[in-house]
């Protein structure tokens, strides 16, 4: 029995302030501008990314499935944009090898203009009726009119039927068109990503290294097989000092976040379909990545992306309390559907782990500023733990529906003897704001009219959104064990984690 | 907007032994059904009653929704019931189901078990006969006689077939009700409903406030540090995010509650917290049913822990230990879902009662003669936790009626909530004995007698015998935010951290309210 005496040392945590935010307005505008939308029922967003997962072919592709069930909720998509700008549309279709039926949304758009028209016009008949009745007439004529009035009344029910039925089915098309893109993402598949940066080198073994699993076995650290029994495959517990380990990444992560003005959070696991949906991913199908809760209608979260997204939903956010950057710990729970092979070893996929996400609310002339910051504070995290990595600008095939870009980081794992995606940096632009109704209102220009009011406000804008992984745990320790290994099988604990698991400085083999 | 700067002060930690135990992990599964299925010292279970998480007696007790028709489905596992100890203490049984305001149904047990007995008599009179009718037929014999032989021959085999699936059917229905059966009782635990609970031990006295106090829920919004109603959209009622401050002491509370624990020699573990269903009900809680407490996963057999006491119960599933690897002591961090189903009222208010917190749970697996001691252990251990966070609190040996099925005794803490202005529950210390062991299929082989017989092998080694378990909440962090938040506040609307935390938080001493 060996027994380890730990120490805290002394940090500085620097802390953030709460925000004022307006929380009121549940309606949701229909036709603003600026739109880039989405895609759910078509091609799956997976959490990661593995583009096994996002290429799977489609299974029901036809409208038979959207027809049936109206959308429980409405994304603000802009048609009018979309009609406008038809053709930069197909091309980021087309580039993001995405199924989205463009045809389609923009048939049912103009059928939807047309039957609205149409409404509209039998509207203006019926009143025109009920105008004429109002004077003196014969009663044959009276009887007419009456007569003319039902009719009217008749056809606008059935027409106004069709019209919700209409704009439910373009709703469940058009969610399908993924987000435009960044004019600097290279176009193509993963090949196509662009290095934006690599920091350090594989570092070099003398003697014979084994990979994490290994090392977590011998060092009693990772017991995947009670885990098998217990709850299945790809699920694990984690034992003696990887627990620290995992709460000395965490706290050190939100203690460094923090200090750039981040405001922490932990979240509900739990959440309504609808929240994940309104974030851009499929919380239903075969190839799912969500775990659903069986009768009811809420799934467990794969990323904690989506309750964070959630807070402000359907609120109008005052500009000076814009950007809203939030640091959100959560566990992560992925169904890992489809996803096989080596690449599935170990830590490496699993269907539960911990993770700290950064998620940035701000105005959309700050996004891409933000997702600079965020990339780096990911890659001064991860220098700071010495790990050898690249940042990739991932390719138009490469990006999830939300994500306008996104900058991924891939560190060096020796015991895998590859590289392997440790974060994911994304500008989601106005894609989930516009299905999660989260808007801001300019503070310019200035109330100087007479009148007080609504109408003196400027118009809303929809917020942009971003998220990036900060640390997820179970890779952070497939590269820290496989890295920090040691010829005596001991594993060296990076010198900023120390402090937040009592001093430690290295994990030694256990006596027997 | 202040900006506070934080520091980690050095404190020293005692790290526990970090031995990896040695354990055998042979048995196959399916030679589990005949080994233990007729020893001694049964304390088995109720599945009709739901087992609630918390001392909740409303939930617990819910009638029986189906009670005859559930032989219909098969279980998917056997608990190892000693039929023959409930037999032969059939009063001592029937008066402690009674205690404990259970519907088990002994009669119906017993009956089934006699059933069963007769049963397996009668097939093995047929399958005598049988042998009878085969050893026959080896000598000379008749054309004649040959042919009623094998007449008989295949009657018996026939009758046989029939029987042995009654068999079968009769001991899968034997195991359904039987699972009903709570465990046997402590002789010290008081008789009676939860008013019968006597009071172990009291530290502490109720803070006296010289201002209007407010409850955690006003201090949660008051400091930023709780939001329920953006929850309340994004996934329902009862789910909560921790903001700010809040994010920092939940963190300093799991990690403090550790590095204690650790001192103690425990284990640290974090767990799955999607499990088998089978896993849930081998630990005495109900999975299923309108007022489950469990979450289900839809289209699996998986459901959500409510308490990481189920994925640690199962570390050691089916295995046999080495006496010398007892006790094996785990303190397990783990986020806990529950449907709170049925759950109304005052007692549901903000932090109190809600669908998924986090929680350091004690998990104790050991000989029999040592479960006693390690109980105490346990409760000691919760009360030392808890006086240094200067809390005012009871600790009561909870009355038979509010047992879970699985509890042999109970302990509970009850800590002082001003804001409540109630005692409220914050801990709970329960020894199952071999209830849960029984069901898990946990065993060890005693290292005494020395092996002195000729042979080797199996058949000088001592029996197997199950191990006890036993369950304790170290930190379950929303009822000690209550307690913390409503117990330190100031006049100014501000919050002291109590000493042994600030280490954990970066030196926050204070929580103070937000420059807007």
């Amino acid at each position: 029995m060996v027994l380890h005496t730990l120490r805290l040392a002394t940090v500085p945590l620097t802390f953030t302030t709460s925000r004022l935010f307006l929380k009121p307005s549940p309606t949701l505008s229909f036709f603003s501008r600026h739109v880039q939308p989405r895609k759910p029922s078509f091609l799956l967003r997976a959490f990661s990314n593995s583009s096994a997962v996002q290429d799977t072919p489609l299974t029901q592709t036809s409208s038979d499935s959207s027809a049936a069930r109206p959308p429980q909720w409405k994304a603000a998509i802009d048609f009018k944009w979309i009609r406008d700008n038809k053709e930069a549309v197909e091309i980021n279709i087309e580039n993001r090898n995405s199924n989205a039926d463009l045809e389609a949304v923009l048939e049912l758009y103009e059928n939807m203009v047309t039957l609205q028209k149409e409404v509209e016009g039998i509207r203006e008949e019926r009143n025109n009726v009920a105008k004429k009745m109002k004077g003196k007439l014969e009663p044959s004529e009276r009887e007419r009119l009456v007569e003319e009035g039902k009719n009217l009344k008749e056809s606008l029910v059935t027409l106004e039927e069709n019209l919700v039925k209409l704009q439910d089915e373009l709703q469940h098309v058009a969610r399908s068109i993924p987000n435009m893109t960044h004019p600097d993402v290279p176009v193509g598949g993963e090949d196509s990503s662009a290095i934006r940066k690599e920091v350090g080198s594989p570092r070099e073994f003398s003697f014979p290294i084994k990979d994490h699993l290994q090392l977590g076995k011998d060092l009693d650290l990772i017991d995947f097989d009670s885990a098998a029994e217990v709850s299945g495959s790809k699920f694990f517990y984690l034992k003696n000092e990887a627990v620290l380990l995992e709460m000395a990444l965490l706290n050190w992560t939100l203690s460094e976040v923090m200090k750039k003005g981040f405001t922490p959070l932990t979240t509900p696991e739990i959440v309504r379909s609808s929240i994940v949906e309104k974030c851009g991913f499929q919380p239903r199908g075969d190839n799912t990545q969500v775990y659903s809760i069986d009768g009811t209608d809420q799934c467990l979260i794969g990323t904690a992306e989506i309750p964070v997204g959630g807070i402000h939903m359907d609120s109008i956010l005052l500009e000076s309390s814009l950007p809203l950057k939030y640091i959100a710990f959560s566990h992560c729970f992925r169904t890992e559907a489809g996803a096989a092979g080596a690449a599935t070893k170990g830590l490496y996929r699993v269907h539960q782990f911990s993770k700290a996400e950064m998620f940035v609310l701000c105005r959309p002339e700050d996004s891409e500023s933000f997702h600079n910051e965020l990339i780096q504070i990911e890659e001064d995290l991860f220098t700071s733990l010495g790990l050898h990595f690249k940042t990739l600008d991932m390719a138009t095939a490469d990006l999830g529906a939300p994500a306008y870009r996104k900058f991924d980081v891939e560190a060096w794992m020796p015991g895998l003897g590859r590289f392997g995606e440790i974060s994911s940096a994304s500008n989601c632009t106005d894609y989930q704001s516009r299905r999660l109704g989260i808007r801001f209102r300019p503070s310019e220009p200035l109330q100087t009219g007479p009148k007080k009011g609504k109408a003196n406000l400027p118009p809303t804008k929809f917020v942009h959104t971003l998220n990036a992984t900060a640390c997820a745990v179970p890779r952070m320790m497939v590269c820290l064990l496989e890295n920090y290994q040691q010829e005596d099988g001991s594993v060296v604990i990076p010198e900023p984690l120390r402090p937040f698991m009592g001093g430690i400085e290295a994990i030694k083999p256990k006596l027997r």
